[in-house]
This record gives structure tokens, C-alpha cells and sequence, in this order.
């Protein structure tokens, strides 16, 4: 029996609604609710932010981690040592890590398949090194990582990441639904196609990879900020590339809405196994994603607009 | 060689290329004139394809000219040759699976900067492939292996080119496919645009073809019309099977 499909003005009311729900949360909710809501936002960010690039172009980033770490050093450091506010700390660290990204990407996106996602494991994995080591103490405090006070209330902070993911996600909708886009999924589907259709796939390969920095860059700096500590280890962490790739994969690799749908359903059911089993909470979580991933290969998403519960349309 | 100077389309003169360190092509000439069909036959190995993506700026030449529209193009990037009117269609049925035919039509018009260019293109297509009008929304892995040929066709068509290579049209398709393709390519020379194909069926590329090259391990080795090829006893024994 098929379904019929959902009204756009009623998406459009529902978005509404849930977005001023958001806002308003700060005025009612607990500490904790709040906490666990910013939790959700930053890694909607990261998840989006590497579906942008990876579940568009094809290209796995396994570095995902590489921005957040360097974008989340610059911002930290320069609000431990040099004074600077967040407000600025923040964008400056998504830009030169954007910036960096454009170099990165202009060697390593040559680079095809499962080369380019080894490069990039093995450039975060340097970084980390190159962070903890000690002839640079004076700069980045070395492996001892470092403590800071930003200032700034967590209100504050919860309103500024939840602006950030739903530009993030209205960018998401503008590139799905653009030529750019589609230049990105040809890329994915065929490069040599791609190229001989006269796209410059190198370039648009990098304006993507780019972007993706910069967005999950910016969600990085407001993550330590949130945390006011980062250290080699934390900020360089394998963790936080696998995360928002499962979360991904959970929602639906190259959707709109499946990286934010995987990130807060993960959020949660990682909240309770780990309230609940602490112990077993790790293969109790892996036993999870198992079966997610056998039976529901194409995410949650994808499995909905396969079943005609959703429009099989790109823009969602 | 002389008469063939006169209204070329496109001129290779001595093209050396490879992969890497292996050189594959030890300088080819040849050249496809306005409202030609030319074909490059040969045996498995001898540089068909190669010429095709070293003309398309694909694979780098490290000495010989490529002129294409009286510009010298030798090592320009692929999309700045596609820009200025080359349609290169690789080999294999190359479709992007999980886009539509409308989407397919509309990644190849992406170089078009008029909507009324774009439309032009559009109508030239459909015209060619009226099926395609009724497809429009379905994805290209819902397609036969024929009917990917034809819409990879198509969207090298929609970059208005100038001049089309076309890399094994036929391969893996079934003989009525084959034909097909071949047709249409006739057709697609009588709307006034000249191919180059490389293929590996030579004697019915060359029936199909008005003038041919024969190459073998990287160079030169017969050239001329198509009948006249068809009908040379050394490519006969050589390359036609007998």
C-alpha cells in the first residue's frame, strides 16, 4: 500500500515548530538537557559536515578528526594564551583550517579511493604527533594539553552551535539540490565521466573539502570551548572521526537529514547503554550497529525513501 | 595525406603518450575533417584508446601537436577542451547510476552558459533519442546495457560539441544494439557532426566509416577510405578476420 507523501507546507510548519522548540530550551530545561542537546548539535556538525564532502564526492575522509583538531588548537590557544574572544577565536580557527584544508586537498585529492583515506588517517595521526611533541611546548603546551576558562555561559554557547547546525544544514540543502551538487554526485558516481563532461573535478573536489573544514572546523573550536580543555589525544582522536561517520551511515550517506537524525538517535542510545550497562556498553553498541548496518544498509533515510515513506527525492 | 588538409576539424601530428613511464603511442598522425566519420581500428594493444585521451587532454603527451579547430591543444585540460566543442565518450557504457536521464542531459549542458543553447541541445537530442523524453525520471540502473550506451551518447551530445570521439560504442552490447548505436551515429554525422571512433568491431566500423587508420603497437600503419580499407587484402588477412 503506498503512502501518501508528506505535504511540503507541513515540513515546512514541523521544521518550524522544532526549531523554536530549540531556541526556547535554555529558558525551561535542566543543565543537563541542555548539555545533551550541544552534545547532539556539534556532532550534527561534524556528521553533516563530512556527509557534505564524503557522502557527495565518494571520497572517505578518515581525517575528519584533523579538522576539528586543528581548528579546535588555534581557537583554544588563542584564548588560553593570547586573550582573544571566543567570538573571534572560533572563526579564526575554521578559516585557517579551511585554509590548510585547500593545501591538504590539493596534494592528497589525486589521491583516489582507499589511498586517500589512508593519507588522511596518517596526516591526523602526524598532527596529533606533531602537537604533543615537546620541542613545541611554548606554543601549543605540549602533550599536557590545555585548560581554559572562555567565558561564555552555556546558553550562549548551546544558541551559537544550534546556529551553526541549522546553517549547516540549510548549506547541506542549498548544495543537494544546486549544480555544484550534482557536479559533486557525478564525481562520486564516475570521475572520468565526470571529467569529460568538463567538470574540474579537482577543483570542485577541494571547494567541497574546503567547506566541509570550515563548518566542521567551526563546530570543533565551540566543542573544546564547551569542554575548556584540549589535548593531543582528545582533539586528534580516532573517536571523532568514526563517530560522525557511523552517525552518518546510521541516517543515510549522502541525504540532507540523515547525518542529524543518525547524530541524535546515536546520542541518545549511547546516553542510555551507558547509564544502564556501563559495562557492556561497548558491545552492546557494537552488536547495535551491526544489525543497522545489515538491514538498513542505505541508513534510516534511505530505507524510508526505498519504502515510499519519504519522497525518493535528493533534497531530503 | 595532402587532400586531407582542407577543412580539418582536427589534426594529430606525430603524438607521443603513455601511462606513466610506458609509452604507448611512438608518434601517430592523423586527422578527422568536417561531416567525417573516421575510425581507428587495430589490433588489442596498439593505442586506439590512448590517442582518444590523449587528444582529450585525459593522458599527457610529451611530444607531438594536437590542433583542434585550427587551436593547438596539445596538454590543455580536459574541460578546457570539452569547453571549446569536444565530446569524448569513454569506453564502457560510462552512465553515473544513481542519477536520472534528466539529470544525466543536464550534467552534459552544464558547460552551456545560455538557457537557450541548453534548450537547443535538448531538442537535438530528444530528436535523436525520443525515448529519452518518456524516461526522463528514471535512473540509469534501471536501464539495459544498450539503453546506457544510448544515454551515455546523449550526454556527450548535450555539450554541443564540435566533434565527438566515441571509444568502443559497441562493446558488450547485443548485435541488435550494436546496430542501433551504429545508426545513430550515422545520424549523428548527418546532423553535421564528425566522429572519431575507435573500435574493435573494424569491419563494421569501417562500412559505417568514410575514411580509416590502422594502427599497430603505437604508430601508423594503413590508412584510407573506408571501402578502400575494407577492401585491401593485407588489412583483410591483418585485421578483418580473412
Amino acid at each position: 500500500m503506498r503512502r501518501p507523501p508528506l505535504q511540503k507546507n507541513h515540513a515546512y510548519l514541523g521544521i518550524a515548530a522544532l526549531l523554536a522548540f530549540l531556541i526556547a530550551i535554555p529558558f525551561f530545561a535542566s543543565d543537563y538537557w541542555i548539555t545533551l542537546v550541544t552534545l547532539i548539535l556539534i556532532f550534527t556538525v561534524y556528521a553533516s559536515g563530512w556527509n557534505l564532502f564524503s557522502g557527495l564526492t565518494g571520497y572517505t575522509n578518515f581525517g575528519l578528526a584533523w579538522f576539528i583538531g586543528v581548528s579546535g588548537y588555534i581557537s583554544s590557544l588563542l584564548i588560553a594564551d593570547h586573550s582573544f574572544s571566543w567570538l573571534f577565536a572560533w572563526p579564526i580557527g575554521a578559516v585557517l583550517t579551511s585554509i590548510a584544508s585547500i593545501g591538504v586537498g590539493y596534494i592528497l585529492l589525486r589521491i583516489k579511493g582507499v589511498y586517500f583515506a589512508i593519507s588522511m588517517v596518517a596526516l591526523t595521526e602526524g598532527t596529533r604527533e606533531l602537537f604533543g611533541t615537546e620541542y613545541l611546548t611554548a606554543i601549543t603546551h605540549g602533550g599536557k594539553g590545555v585548560p581554559f576558562v572562555a567565558g561564555i555561559k552555556l546558553s550562549s554557547l548551546y544558541w551559537a552551535i544550534l546556529l551553526l547546525a541549522t546553517l549547516t544544514l540549510l548549506i547541506c540543502y542549498k548544495i543537494t539540490s544546486s549544480k555544484f551538487g550534482l557536479r559533486l554526485l557525478a564525481i562520486r558516481e564516475d570521475e572520468l565521466a565526470a571529467e569529460t563532461l568538463g567538470i574540474r573535478t579537482t577543483r570542485d573536489k577541494i571547494i567541497a573539502f574546503a567547506l566541509s573544514a570550515f563548518l566542521v572546523g567551526l563546530a570543533g573550536a565551540i566543542h573544546f570551548t564547551y569542554q575548556n580543555y584540549i589535548d593531543p589525544s582528545f582533539a586528534f582522536s580516532i573517536h571523532l572521526t568514526l563517530t560522525p561517520i557511523v552517525m552518518t551511515l546510521f541516517g543515510g550517506v549522502g541525504t540532507v537529514f540523515g547525518p542529524v537524525i543518525g547524530a541524535t538517535l546515536f546520542t541518545f542510545i549511547h546516553e542510555i547503554l551507558w547509564a544502564e550497562l556501563s559495562l557492556l556498553y561497548m558491545s552492546v553498541f557494537g552488536a547495535i550497529l551491526m544489525v543497522l548496518i545489515l538491514f538498513f544498509p542505505q541508513g534510516l533515510l534511505g530505507w524510508m525513501k526505498e519504502r515510499e515513506i519519504l519522497p525518493r527525492i535528493r533534497k531530503i | 595525406m595532402m587532400e586531407r588538409d582542407e577543412k580539418k576539424i582536427l589534426a594529430v601530428e606525430g603524438l607521443v603518450s603513455g601511462y606513466g613511464k610506458m609509452e604507448v603511442l611512438h608518434g601517430i598522425s592523423l586527422s578527422v575533417r568536417r561531416g567525417e566519420i573516421v575510425a581507428l581500428i587495430g589490433p588489442n594493444g596498439a593505442g586506439k584508446s590512448t590517442v582518444l585521451k590523449a587528444v582529450a587532454g585525459l593522458l599527457r603527451a610529451s611530444s607531438g601537436r594536437v590542433v583542434f579547430l585550427d587551436e593547438e591543444v596539445t596538454n590543455h585540460p580536459t574541460y578546457e577542451i570539452v569547453e571549446k566543442g569536444l565530446a569524448y565518450n569513454p569506453q564502457g557504457r560510462v552512465v553515473f547510476p544513481d542519477m536520472t536521464v534528466q539529470e544525466h542531459l543536464d550534467m552534459g549542458a552544464w558547460t552551456l552558459r545560455h538557457r537557450l543553447e541548453k534548450e537547443k541541445a535538448l531538442e537535438r537530442v530528444y530528436l535523436l533519442f525520443p525515448w529519452l523524453m518518456e524516461r526522463r525520471k528514471r535512473k540509469a540502473n534501471q536501464m539495459s546495457g544498450g539503453e546506457q550506451q544510448m544515454l551515455s551518447l546523449a550526454r556527450a551530445l548535450m555539450t554541443h560539441p564540435r566533434l565527438l570521439l566515441l571509444d568502443e560504442p559497441s562493446l558488450g552490447l547485443s548485435p541488435k544494439w550494436v546496430k542501433t548505436v551504429f545508426e545513430k551515429i550515422i545520424e549523428i554525422k548527418k546532423s553535421g557532426l564528425p566522429c572519431l571512433i575507435v573500435e574493435q568491431k573494424a569491419a563494421m566500423a569501417l562500412e559505417y566509416s568514410d575514411y580509416g587508420y590502422v594502427l599497430e603497437t603505437g604508430k601508423n600503419r594503413y590508412e584510407g577510405k573506408g571501402d578502400d580499407l575494407l577492401n585491401n587484402p593485407d588489412v583483410r588477412r591483418l585485421y578483418l578476420g580473412g
